[in-house]
């Protein structure tokens, strides 16, 4: 009851958008463009699902797009390492797999960092965003390193539709969504985050064992850059080594709007995905409403700092 | 001057002052009067109301009756730049300069000379040079020194600077010396009988009754925020101020439980870190140990040690005969040892969550398995903990900042009892409490002594430490000076041993 009704805002200014751009756009509300519009949402949402679990924590994580962009290099670069030139599931595993781990690697040194070290998760993450870019950028001399047309597996990755339906990163998109709530709202985990994220030493006199959590949260959110990657890459086509630029920035944009407060231990997973759809639907509709792009920034930077401010007055 | 003038118009006067805080009387109508060239003294116990009287002055509380006069005109003091306007300056105990700026630019901080094309470095070192000389200040050195450089004693003359080189005619120290060896004493006091010549009054606040004695014209005891007395120093002595801080019969009475030590359920041997040093004792079953000590004696700090907040360097701790290490507070509760903070909000509880929240926190493993919360259990959690403990609360599921301080407080002890700790180490438990709340904070106590828990108390009230634990350890400056039986000992005597000489001075 208590989720219904902090969601209920958001919930209503999702609708208005949805409604402003129905009339505003022929056919914007058709299922076909709807659909669309979530499966342009999935990347965000599955980066700022992992942001939000770092800024409840009181910390902030800037180097998902890098790390994006890394991913997605190191697993395609694998990927046309392959010997036969043909797909081959085991090889395409190991390509994704290399993938994830680069990320598991980049979010438990942010983690470790963040945890042992005094030094502010900001100025951690913000290195580790530029050895991440500065690494992707090492692979095919940081030009776009294509996907061979037989790899239809990872090809389906960002394009494919489930049952011819439903795409690919939609499904992924909620499957991610579903854990990440469970985890959230129905583990010892999640109290854990919502603790530490309330008071810190609060949390460290109750017995919870901060540095574990938090070493954990910032690997989650790098293993869930590395899934977007994934998808990202997928649907490119290709491994852009310069691709993912200011996506940490939507994530965090995606996570405030849906009420995760940046001093910690407030957020819910349902507020972030809504958060994301609205920031998609403003993205989308502005686009098909030929807005420039340049009004497009104006816009969505107001509406991102009327959606936070109408969100810390309700407090 | 001619001093019979000066007592008819005294330079500040406080005539009636009340401050509420909620149900709490932090100052009852008090009376005090500081002289031109003067040094007074203010005393008294932990709470007695002095830090409210400074932060009145300092302009940070408002009074809600009473007036204050400055040289007999009546003033109201609304901020801390009115306060400085009417040329009252305090120095806190924390010391409130710039470290990374010289001390030239921390005494000229926020009115540094300088015009649009920027400062004028030249003449800031010039005035301060000037200054200090004025003033007689030599020990603070080249003004161009960097202030994280100085010792406490300096940084604190580069404060005293600071406050006069603006018009200043009150001076408020707030415990001056607690960071200062004995010589760097003498040279304030030294430093401080001078500048009674420059016509300001001055406020001295401390603990140290001896010196205060020495250094003070006169004396005001505050004591549960009443004004009890005011002399001249040198015609009282330390055995009487003492008994006006302390007073007789107007406290109230807490029941000890009966004394039933049953094993030794916690032994420290020689337990050492930076604010820890070689401390030993040890602790039965069924058995209060109270530490009696004064704000900043470190007690804190050996609660936070034992409780593995706070790495050990050295020493031992064993529970029920066994040698445990402890290096978390989960290393402690595995144990059976457990800590209710100090500090409430800061510490102790989750303010941005309910009630329910903060209650069912320790016990997470009992109501949640893998990914299935069992709603069922965690009230039944919850409502064990409100029930057996006399929380009062509208819903469990309100938001704990929404709760009374004293139902904040029982709800720090509830929380631990859902699994009976052996242990249990209480850390200023009555601290912002009202008096009833306090009387079931021990009523609570009792019954877990009673129930065989070892409990170790830590409270600044002595008369508290003495009523409602079995053995006091008398501790200053991180060490037990000694522990003896409750009974045989009295606020007088404990008050006397920690506010005497310096402990590291062999007393």
């Amino acid at each position: 009851m208590k989720a219904i009704r902090q969601l209920l805002p958001l919930l209503v200014a999702m609708a208005a958008l949805l409604t402003l751009f129905g009339l505003w756009v022929p056919n914007f509300l058709q299922p076909e463009n709807m659909l669309d519009l979530v499966q342009q949402v999935s990347v965000n949402a599955i980066l700022a699902f992992g942001m939000t679990l770092v800024i409840l924590i009181g910390g902030i994580d800037l180097s998902v797009g890098a790390l994006l962009a890394l991913v997605g290099t190191t697993t395609v670069y694998i990927l046309t390492r392959n010997p036969g030139e043909t797909q081959n599931v085991p090889w395409l595993m190991l390509a994704m797999l290399a993938g994830l781990g680069v990320a598991a690697a980049f979010g438990a040194f942010n983690g470790l960092c963040a945890a042992r070290t005094p030094m502010p998760p900001f100025i951690i993450t913000l290195s580790t965003m530029l050895v991440a870019r500065g690494a992707a950028l090492r692979f095919n001399e940081g030009r776009p390193m294509h996907i061979p047309d037989y790899e239809g597996l990872f090809l389906a990755i960002g394009n494919g539709r489930l049952l011819g339906v439903l795409p690919i990163p939609v499904v992924l998109m909620v499957i991610v969504f579903l854990v990440m709530a469970v985890l959230l709202h129905r583990t010892r985990f999640g109290q854990h985050l919502y603790a530490i994220g309330g008071n810190r030493e609060a949390a460290r006199f109750t017995g919870i064992p901060i540095a574990a959590n938090e070493i954990f949260v910032y690997t989650l959110c790098s293993i869930l850059a590395g899934v977007a990657g994934m998808i990202h890459t997928s649907q490119l086509y290709s491994a852009e080594p310069a691709s993912g630029v200011m996506f940490e920035l939507n994530a965090i944009a995606a996570a405030v709007v849906g009420g995760t407060s940046f001093t910690g231990g407030r957020g819910t997973m349902y507020g972030t995905l809504i958060g994301a759809i609205i920031i998609g639907i403003l993205d989308k509709g502005l686009n098909q409403a030929g807005v420039h792009f340049s009004s497009q920034y104006i816009i969505k930077g107001l509406v991102i700092l009327a959606a936070v401010y109408i969100d810390v007055r309700r407090r | 001057m001619n001093p019979a003038a000066t007592a008819e118009r005294p330079l500040l006067a406080l005539s009636g002052v009340t401050k509420r805080f909620g149900g709490v009387l932090a100052l009852d109508n008090v009376d005090f009067d500081l002289r031109c060239g003067e040094i007074h003294a203010l005393l008294g116990e932990n709470g007695a109301g002095k830090s409210t009287l400074i932060k009145i002055l300092g302009g940070i509380h408002r009074p809600d009756a009473g007036q204050l006069f400055i040289e007999g005109r009546p003033v109201s003091i609304h901020s801390v730049a009115d306060a400085n306007r009417l040329g009252i300056r305090i120095i806190h105990q924390e010391l409130s300069l710039a470290p990374n700026l010289s001390v030239a630019e921390n005494i000229y901080l926020g009115r540094e000379p300088g015009g649009l094309l920027g400062l004028h470095r030249g003449t800031m070192v010039r005035d301060a040079e000037s200054l200090i000389a004025r003033l007689d200040l030599h020990d603070i050195g080249a003004v161009g020194t960097s202030v994280s450089a100085l010792n406490v004693a300096r940084q604190q003359l580069v404060e005293i600077a600071r406050a006069l080189s603006c018009q200043t005619r009150i001076l408020v120290l707030d415990e001056p010396t607690s960071a200062l060896s004995q010589a760097e004493t003498e040279s304030l006091f030294t430093t401080l009988r001078r500048l009674r010549r420059e016509d300001v009054g001055i406020i001295y606040i401390s603990h140290r009754l001896e010196e205060t004695l020495r250094l003070a014209d006169r004396v005001t005891v505050l004591r549960d925020g009443r004004a009890v007395a005011t002399r001249r120093a040198a015609e009282t002595d330390r055995a009487e101020l003492i008994r006006w801080m302390v007073g007789r019969d107007i406290r109230e009475h807490f029941h000890r439980p009966p004394h039933k030590p049953g094993e030794v359920a916690l032994r420290v041997r020689g337990l050492c870190n930076p604010k820890v040093h070689d401390v030993s004792f040890e602790l039965h079953y069924g058995q209060v140990l109270g530490l009696g000590g004064l704000v900043g004696s470190g007690r804190s700090e050996l609660a936070r040690a034992l409780y593995g907040v706070d790495p050990i360097y050295g020493g031992t701790i064993e529970i029920d005969g066994q040698a445990v290490v402890i290096r978390s507070p989960q290393d402690a509760r595995r144990c059976g040892l457990v800590m209710v903070p100090e500090d409430r909000k800061r510490e102790g509880l989750v303010m941005t969550e309910s009630l329910a929240f903060n209650l069912a926190l320790p016990w997470l493993r009992d109501w949640i398995a893998a990914c299935l919360p069992n709603r069922r259990k965690r009230r039944d959690i919850i409502e064990r903990a409100i029930a057996g403990f006399g929380i009062r609360a509208g819903h469990p599921e309100q938001g704990v900042d929404t709760l009374s301080g004293g139902n904040q407080q029982k709800a720090l002890v509830a929380r631990w009892m859902e699994h009976r700790p052996k242990i249990l180490i209480l850390d200023e438990p009555t601290r912002g409490v009202d008096v009833g709340a306090r009387e079931e904070m021990f009523a609570i106590l009792g019954r877990l002594v009673e129930s065989g828990m070892a409990v170790l108390l830590i409270s600044s009230d002595l008369n508290e430490v003495i009523q409602s634990s079995h053995r006091v350890a008398v501790y200053r400056d991180g060490r037990i000076l000694r522990i003896v039986p409750a009974e045989q000992t009295s606020i007088e005597q404990i008050m006397s041993e920690l506010t005497g000489g310096r402990a590291d001075e062999g007393n």
